[in-house]
């Protein structure tokens, strides 16, 4: 398969796991939707896949076949694995402009060519005022999450991770936001999007949805299965 | 003079157990002799040429004044001698071994007054130099007459082997509804021993906002005392200092509010590397009359390697309830949250940590009161970061 694929995912702090053999695979092309509970593993999953170095990892995390697990945060990211996070971390000092030029130049893509695309993609995102101020700091909670996928289609993923970008963001923010997501759907792409809100759903259709309960992937389905989430909860899989 | 010169004899050189240098823990010594001539002043270096535009300029070198061009500047030693004795008596000689030699040895010094009702927007500049071994007490006055509006570059220095010991003196004077923007760059090398004496005072609806750039000594202390003594005055004060190999950089800070509604606002950063230490000790003073004041203080410090050190002491000492007051301070690493989103974005460590620093320095420069410098100031402190971290002395 081409794409993400997890085997047998096991992570946690220390002796306390929270993902418990977790299987999972999004293919190039295709978005997928992560739901389940609070608490469930969900933004663990998605720090264990950037390489956070507080969890520990075992089993297998491939992209396209190659390993992921014995690679450094950073490594990982310039062979495109990015997560839009769902508490953005603020650096104050630091201007978003500089950070993105700098990721540019570590991926051996020149200033003038990085501003290039900033400039471009910018307007798409309403990002212009943003540009010069420093990364996260004093933004508003939606736009912090505007930021967070500002900088991954600046960034040009290949494993996108969208940690709740649709939380806490008025009506349109999520029409634009779901447009957003929409865009990255490319025939080399694959999109894992985390939400709580089937509201999202309607304007991004996923390929597949899948159902987290305690660090596990319980249940798996085609778009109708955010219908019964809605419906029933996630009583079914508690025990 | 007689008299300060007994004082210096009889009082100890200042030590690790007395209060005001706990921290310092340095070799202080008292064994040079006084420069009686000054040598040849040094090429004018990088702060320096990047004030292009100024409103005169004056050269100091070994506590002697060689140079001074423009109406706003006097040499001391061309005052008549009540004011001299005026300037030099901006610290009782008591106060301690360095106040007490500078007034008993001071030589020359010089004189910066903005009169009354005028506006200077260039800044006069003062190069204060030592490139003699030996001690000098060379003494700055900055005088703002009402309503009166300008500001001051210093900018202290030495070559990087010699072995001096030098205390200068400013006093800073700012006269009702006057404003003074002032700017010291400490960039003495690295065997030469610095305390320098700051003293400011604030009349009615003035301001005065202070920069502080720490950078070079073996010892560098800066002590700045602020008496907000007008109602409606303020005063600002931002300052970073970056401390590499062994060098203890040493600030020192008093502001006192004495009239109603003033304000004070610090806010100061430090970084250390290899075996330096820094030291902040910051004293806000509210006194009992100073009712609908403000005060805040913030000090911030990077400590990047194991055997690097800081301390922060903020204090306040409020004697009046109607007062808004805040302080703040850190010491610690560079944060790893920061550190492992900038690696989510595919930075390198390395290039991460430099990016970081550069972000913790430079919203202090941006606030640098006299911006001409500035930039020279922030590629220094980041150019030191970087050549630590090519060498290995991090972490
Ligand atoms: N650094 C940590 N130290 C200790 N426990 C942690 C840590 N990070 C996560 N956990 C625990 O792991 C579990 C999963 O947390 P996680 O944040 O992955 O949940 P989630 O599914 O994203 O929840 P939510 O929907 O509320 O965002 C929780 O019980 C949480 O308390
Ligand atoms: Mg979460």
């Amino acid at each position: 398969m081409t794409g993400l694929a997890i085997r047998d995912l096991t992570a946690g702090i220390g002796t306390s796991q929270i993902i418990r053999g977790l299987d999972l695979e999004v293919p190039y092309g295709e978005i997928h939707a992560l739901m389940g509970p609070n608490g469930s593993g969900k933004s663990t999953l998605c720090h264990v896949l950037t390489g956070h170095p507080r969890f520990e990892a075992r089993g297998t995390v491939s992209l396209n076949g190659n390993d992921l697990l014995g690679l450094d945060v950073d490594e990982r990211a310039r062979r495109g694995v990015l997560q839009a996070f769902q508490y953005p971390t603020e650096i104050p000092g630091v201007k978003l402009q500089d950070l993105l030029v700098e990721a540019g130049e570590e991926r051996g893509i020149p200033p003038e060519e990085m501003t290039e695309r900033i400039e471009r993609l910018a307007p798409v995102f309403s990002m212009e005022p943003f540009l010069e101020r420093a990364v996260n700091d004093e933004l508003s909670g939606g736009e912090k999450k505007r930021s967070e996928l500002f900088q991954l289609a600046v960034l040009q993923p290949r494993v996108a991770l969208l940690d709740e970008i649709d939380s806490g963001l008025d009506i349109d923010a999520v029409r634009q936001v779901a447009e957003a997501v929409k865009s990255m759907r490319a025939p080399d792409v694959a999109v894992l999007m985390i939400t709580h809100y089937s509201r999202i759903l309607r304007y991004v259709i996923p390929d597949r949805i899948h159902v987290m309960v305690r660090g596990r992937i319980v249940e798996s389905g085609g778009p109708e299965l955010a219908d019964r989430l809605e419906a029933e909860g996630y009583e079914a899989w508690r025990e | 003079m007689r008299h300060a010169y007994e004082i210096f004899g009889k009082l100890d050189t200042p030590g690790g157990s007395e209060e005001a240098w706990k921290y310092v823990e340095s070799d202080l010594s008292f064994d040079f002799d006084l420069v009686d001539t000054p040598g040849d002043p040094l090429p004018e270096g990088r702060f320096l040429r990047a004030l292009t535009a100024d409103a005169g300029r004056a050269t100091l070198v070994d506590g002697h004044t060689v140079f001074a061009s423009g109406s706003r500047l006097t040499a001391l030693s061309e005052l008549d001698d009540s004011r001299q004795v005026e300037i030099h008596s901006l610290l009782p000689p008591d106060h301690d071994r360095f106040a007490a030699a500078r007034t008993a040895f001071s030589t020359d010094g010089i004189e910066v007054e903005i009169p009354a009702g005028t506006v200077e927007e260039a800044p006069v500049v003062i190069d204060v130099q030592a490139v003699t071994p030996g001690a000098s007490f060379p003494a700055i006055s900055v005088r703002v007459g009402e309503n009166a509006e300008g500001s001051v570059v210093v900018v202290y220095r030495s070559p990087a082997e010699l072995d001096a010991l030098t205390s200068p003196q400013v006093g800073l004077h700012v006269a009702q509804g006057g404003r003074l923007r002032y700017l010291a760059i400490q960039n003495f090398g690295f065997a030469t021993t610095a305390v320098i004496h700051q003293r400011a005072q604030v009349g009615r609806d003035a301001s005065l906002r202070v920069g502080e750039v720490g950078l070079g000594g073996r010892l560098g202390r800066l002590d700045l005392g602020v008496l907000l003594e007008g109602d409606g005055g303020s005063v600002e004060v931002v300052g970073l200092s970056f401390g590499e190999h062994d060098q203890i950089l040493d600030y020192r800070m008093t502001i006192t509010h004495r009239g109603r509604s003033t304000s004070s606002d610090v806010y100061l950063k430090g970084a250390v590397e290899d075996r330096a230490r820094s030291i902040f000790t910051g004293l806000l003073k509210i006194e009992k009359q100073a009712a609908r004041s403000s005060a805040f203080e913030t000090n911030r410090n990077l400590v990047l390697s194991e055997h690097a050190k800081a301390h922060s002491v903020p204090n306040l000492e409020i004697l009046c309830d109607d007062v808004v007051c805040g302080h703040g301070s850190s010491v610690g690493p560079l944060d790893e949250d920061q550190i492992y989103y900038l690696l989510s974005r595919g930075l390198s460590r390395a290039r991460a940590e430099r990016l970081l620093v550069k972000g913790f320095f430079s919203e202090v420069v941006d606030r640098l009161p006299v911006q001409g410098p500035a930039q020279q100031v922030l590629d220094e402190v980041f150019g030191r970061f970087v050549e630590a971290q090519a060498e290995g002395r991090l972490g």
